[in-house]
């Protein structure tokens, strides 16, 4: 009531002016419907207060006018508020401003009928006291009235915003599906939508419109003068707490799951829900929370602030509790290593979201459980993640074959684990702050050589190439499974400069560092050396002789020569080289090579033509068909005779 | 800070010492830690079934005097529930004392704990659950709290008028329909969304759970299914494994199970039907034998309770409940002025609503928060034994 009572009187003759700012706001209204954010606050703030000097004008009557006079007032106080009674079906609010107006005016007058009679109630006659009883009926009623109304305005003018750029429904594309095999992360699958950053865009949206802000105040405002604010506060709290809900449930479809839900679900299923789970609880905290905030705050901050952080809470607690609860739920989950993106992303987001928003939106003791809540889960899903990334080193590490991996081509494990690696750098700045204190053997040890960029020595980095050295060593025990040779040292190769074509392709490349991809460059280099001297080697060694072989000798040195040229053509092109370049570039550098020394040979020696099998052309053009991966062995003798 | 928990670090203290001194778990030593730990559930089930007589109130009390022995420390009021949660945190570590210090990490992975040891991990999830439904009865609870509180408010208001009756006879008929309410009209609402405006239009913007969507645990989640899920495989250890660990498992499990039933039963809860069927605890052991007495007890108001349909048998709702209709009758037969016969009677009783409105005001979120305590130590002492466990298959089965 203090609030009211503080108000300037208005004298009558100020009434029409008050009517007159009631038509201007209406006309401008009316006007224009794009209109600015200044200027409808603006409109709203004027409402407002030209209803509440409307209210103060009954203050003087109360102590000047005798009870005949305080009768007369309240009896068409009530025939108002009466009428209203009887039409339940519409809203006060689509009865139009003045409507409102006479009803809040009305209501303002049963208040100071009850409020005189409070002040001396020993003096008062048994017919004042009859007054007085049927006031604070009146009163009843009228609050009754308002409580249905603040629920039909709040659910009717409610706007559920869909936030731009946003759908959580869809899990776009293929999802990163992963067996314990490592099989199915393929290149492709990089087409990760990234449009969470955008999904914040704008701030604050209005969650009622705005239209109706004026008109709950009102409500607000009379209800916590009448000594219902508790009355105000349930209801609000409860239509709020739904629209949240509905929110949450229907437009982000956020399904709540226990505990044994998501201790059964299939991967599959609970990585979607994973990566909507994420995204939902930023759009909420980040996003509805702060509007819900500032609703509570529009409606309540300016003659209750404590009754608003109330409110906010309660509208909030039940559907962030839920949230948190799946996270708990996950993180009760044995960690498997394809779960690390997603807990790294739900980790992300939970500490972000502490960063920024969650103690501005629950800073008191109200909100206490919720931050408390935020924390604990926060904590879990870090320690959930470590222990996931120090999993799936550890199956990188441990992963083991009992087959040589056919053809040398590039391992499924170096292809899961680089494209994998691949996703991580969107993160570094939680998993710089979840590995630091985390040991690592780093092949880099310091600062030295070319790499300057601090990222190259970042937890993130050491922990990514230390994962990429547990990745070669299990290599090297695949390529021992080989029991030719050269086949090991492709193997080796192709799967290094994988490695490396990824790395210098993509964020990667900021982390690895120069060093690390110069090594690398060098270390698959070598493996080409190794591979030309254990295949080439021996069957180039056939063409070496004295220059005063016999003719017969030369010949039968051709002959061999060819015999195991068919025998590497008839292996090697089952072999594969994936990387189009790279095996131009070892066709290239095996052909100088060979054509060269057969071409020597050639000169060298006088054989005839007859028992020439290939000419250096054919030679040349046959080793293009090395490392194609042919399906079934190719023999020359047959096909390429001439 | 409770003497039980003087006696647990203490307690551990000693496990600790001596399975340090002996490498090897002493069966000996083991057998007396086993009967200690009987003891221990005996004796704080036993304080909870009937409280000793509190200590000699200080003079300067400031609460009232009236009533010495208040409802506050009867079964199943909120201070009760606190102290049940006390216990079994109290009970859990113990527990876990036993079953991990200094133990050789193969022994519980061994028949018969191969099987033992998934049921039990099994259970605690599902009590999780249940702690995540009850933290939202609790919210209910509150709600009843603010109507109750509502009602009070209007009855305090001198002179006493119609208007004011009006109004808290209004807010005691909803406190007392979300008192009755059963979970199933709870949780379908009929028509989801439009609860709140038909329930405002009726003159109650606020019947208990207006949940247009959802309960706090997932769709088609039953609490009795639950609770009759963790009993399904609960059975007392027989023959050999009667004397060893499997018994403390054992008691722990039903400990586990009684209290999330009791938690169920005393505030709104997602899907109660046959709660009451759904505990076998064996009466012939030492340390069951107050349990058994707590449970029956309850087990009785529940039965009764069910018939008319109760929102839950928290000692504090159902005081409330009685006053509620007594309330109501007063308020349907007032008539301004108050007659001052009524009116005295009445006011006692609105104090005593504002008292029961105080504790719960005092008690609730604290209990809210405990209970996420006992969650919290659930989820940790699971993530410990799993940690064993894999230690476990790690010495047995070496990676090749």
């Amino acid at each position: 009531m203090a609030g009211l009572e503080s108000k300037i009187p208005v004298p009558g003759v100020k009434n029409h002016v008050v009517e007159a700012c009631h038509h201007v706001v209406k006309a401008l209204r009316a006007s224009d419907n794009n209109l600015d954010a200044n200027l409808i606050k603006l409109l709203s703030d004027l409402e407002t207060h030209l209803s509440t000097l409307g209210m103060a004008d009954t203050k003087k009557v109360v102590e000047d006018t005798g009870f005949s006079e305080i009768k007369k007032r309240f009896k068409e106080a009530k025939k108002v508020i009466l009428a209203w009674e009887q039409n339940q079906s519409m809203m006060i609010f689509d009865a139009g401003f003045s409507e409102a107006d006479l009803f809040f005016q009305a209501l303002y007058d049963v208040q100071k009928v009850l409020s005189g009679f409070k002040a001396l109630p020993s003096k008062t006659s048994k017919k004042e006291k009859d007054v007085y009883n049927q006031a604070a009926v009146v009163l009843d009623i009228a609050m009754l009235r308002l409580e249905k109304e603040l629920f039909d305005v709040l659910n009717q003018y409610k706007q559920h915003v869909q936030p731009q750029h946003l759908s959580v429904s869809s899990s776009r594309g293929k999802d990163i599906v992963l067996d314990e095999s490592f099989v199915s992360l393929d290149d492709e699958v990089i087409a990760e939508a990234t449009d969470e950053q955008q999904i914040l865009g704008s701030n604050n949206a209005e969650l009622v419109d705005p239209l109706i802000i004026p008109h709950v105040k009102a409500i607000a405002k009379a209800m916590f003068a009448c000594d219902y604010s508790q009355t105000f506060r349930e209801a609000f709290i409860a239509v709020r707490r739904d629209a949240l809900d509905e929110y949450t449930a229907t437009t982000l479809e956020m399904e709540r799951f226990s505990c044994v839900d998501v201790l059964g679900m299939q991967w599959e299923d609970l990585n979607v829900e994973m990566r909507k789970w994420t995204k939902v609880l930023k759009i909420v905290t980040q996003f509805y929370l702060p509007s819900e905030k500032q609703l509570c705050d529009n409606i309540l901050g300016d003659f209750e602030p404590s009754s608003s952080t109330v409110c906010f809470v309660e509208i909030s607690k039940d559907t962030v509790l839920s949230l948190l609860s799946f996270g708990e739920a996950v993180s009760l989950r044995s960690c498997q290593p394809e779960m690390l993106e997603r807990f790294l992303g739900m980790y992300e987001v939970s500490a972000e979201l502490l960063l920024d928003v969650v103690d501005s939106l629950f800073p008191d003791e109200t909100g206490s459980l919720l931050r408390m809540a935020f924390h604990e889960l926060s904590k879990k899903l870090a320690e959930r993640t470590v222990t996931t990334f120090l999993k799936f080193k550890n199956a990188v590490a441990t992963d083991e074959s009992t087959r040589a991996f056919p053809g040398g081509g590039i391992h499924h494990l170096t292809r899961y684990v680089m494209n994998y690696l691949k996703l991580l750098p969107e993160y570094k700045d939680a998993l710089n702050a979840l590995l630091e204190n985390i040991q690592v053997d780093d092949s880099i040890q310091e600062k030295t050589g070319q790499d300057i960029l601090p990222s190259t020595f970042s937890p993130t980095a050491r922990h990514l190439r230390s994962i990429v050295t547990a990745l070669e060593s299990t290599l090297e025990r695949k390529a021992q499974l080989y029991s030719d040779q050269s086949l090991k040292y492709i193997f080796l190769m192709n799967n290094c400069h994988y490695m490396v074509q990824k790395v210098k392709t993509s964020e990667l490349r900021h982390f690895f560092g120069d060093e690390w991809i110069r090594k690398h460059i060098a270390s698959y280099q070598h493996n080409v050396t190794d591979y030309e001297r254990a295949t080439w080697s021996s069957v180039l060694s056939l063409l070496k002789g004295s220059s005063n072989d016999s003719a017969a000798t030369s010949r039968e040195r051709c002959r061999e020569f060819c015999l195991a040229f068919d025998e590497v053509y008839k292996n090697q092109t089952r072999w594969s080289v994936p990387d189009p370049e790279l095996r131009d570039d070892l066709h290239i550098s095996t052909s100088v090579k060979v054509v060269q020394s057969y071409r020597g040979f050639l000169g060298r020696n006088r054989i005839g033509e007859k028992h020439v099998r290939y000419t250096c052309e054919d030679i040349e053009r046959l080793l293009l068909d090395l490392f194609e991966c042919l399906p079934s062995p190719r023999s020359l003798r047959s096909s390429r005779r001439r | 800070m409770r003497p039980a928990q003087d006696n647990q670090g203490s307690f551990l203290g000693r496990i600790s010492i001596r399975r340090n001194q002996f490498t090897d778990v002493n069966t000996e030593q083991e057998q007396e830690d086993l009967e200690l730990f009987q003891k221990h559930i005996a004796d704080r089930f036993t304080e909870l079934l009937s409280p000793p007589p509190p200590p000699q109130q200080p003079p300067s009390d400031e609460t009232n005097t009236v009533a010495p022995v208040p409802a506050t420390e009867q079964i199943m009021s909120v201070t009760w529930l606190r102290k049940l949660m006390d216990v079994f945190l109290c009970c859990e570590a113990e527990f876990k004392a036993i079953l991990l210090m200094g133990r050789d990490p193969t022994q519980i992975s061994k028949p018969p704990f191969d099987r033992l040891v998934p049921e039990m991990l099994d259970r605690s999830i599902k009590a999780l659950d249940i702690c995540t439904a009850v933290v939202n009865g609790i919210d209910s609870v509150r709600h009843y709290q603010r109507l109750a509180e509502i009602a009070v408010a209007a009855l305090e208001q001198r002179p006493l008028g119609d208007g004011n009756v009006r109004r808290a006879k209004r807010a005691l008929s909803n406190l007392l329909i979300a008192l009755s309410i059963e979970d199933k009209e709870n949780v379908s609402g009929g028509g989801g969304r439009s609860g709140g405006s038909s329930a405002a239009s009726k003159g109650g913007a606020t019947i208990g759970q207006l949940k247009s969507s959802s309960w706090a645990v997932g769709r088609n989640w039953s609490a009795a299914k639950q609770i009759h899920a963790m009993t399904a495989n609960l059975a007392p250890p027989r023959g050999n494994e009667a004397a060893g660990l499997p018994l403390p498992m054992f008691i722990m499990s039903t400990v586990t199970v009684f209290v999330m039933w009791v938690l169920t039963a005393a505030v709104p809860c997602q899907e109660r039907a046959g709660l009451a069927n759904h505990l076998p605890v064996p009466k012939h052991l030492n340390w069951a034998q107050s349990l058994v007495g707590i449970h029956e007890k309850i087990g009785d108001e529940w039965k009764k309770k069910e018939k008319k349909g109760s929102a839950g048998l928290m000692e504090e709702m159902t005081r409330m409940e009685k006053l509620g209709h007594s309330l109501v009758e007063f308020a349907d037969g007032f008539h301004y002025p108050a007659e001052k016969e009524a009116a005295e009677s009445a006011a006692a009783q609105v104090a005593e609503m504002a008292e029961i409105c105080r504790r719960m005001e005092e008690e609730l979120v604290p209990l809210q928060q405990q209970i996420r305590e006992v969650f919290h130590r659930i989820v940790r002492s699971r993530a410990e034994i799993l940690e064993v466990l894999e230690q476990a298959g790690k010495l047995s089965a070496p990676v090749v």
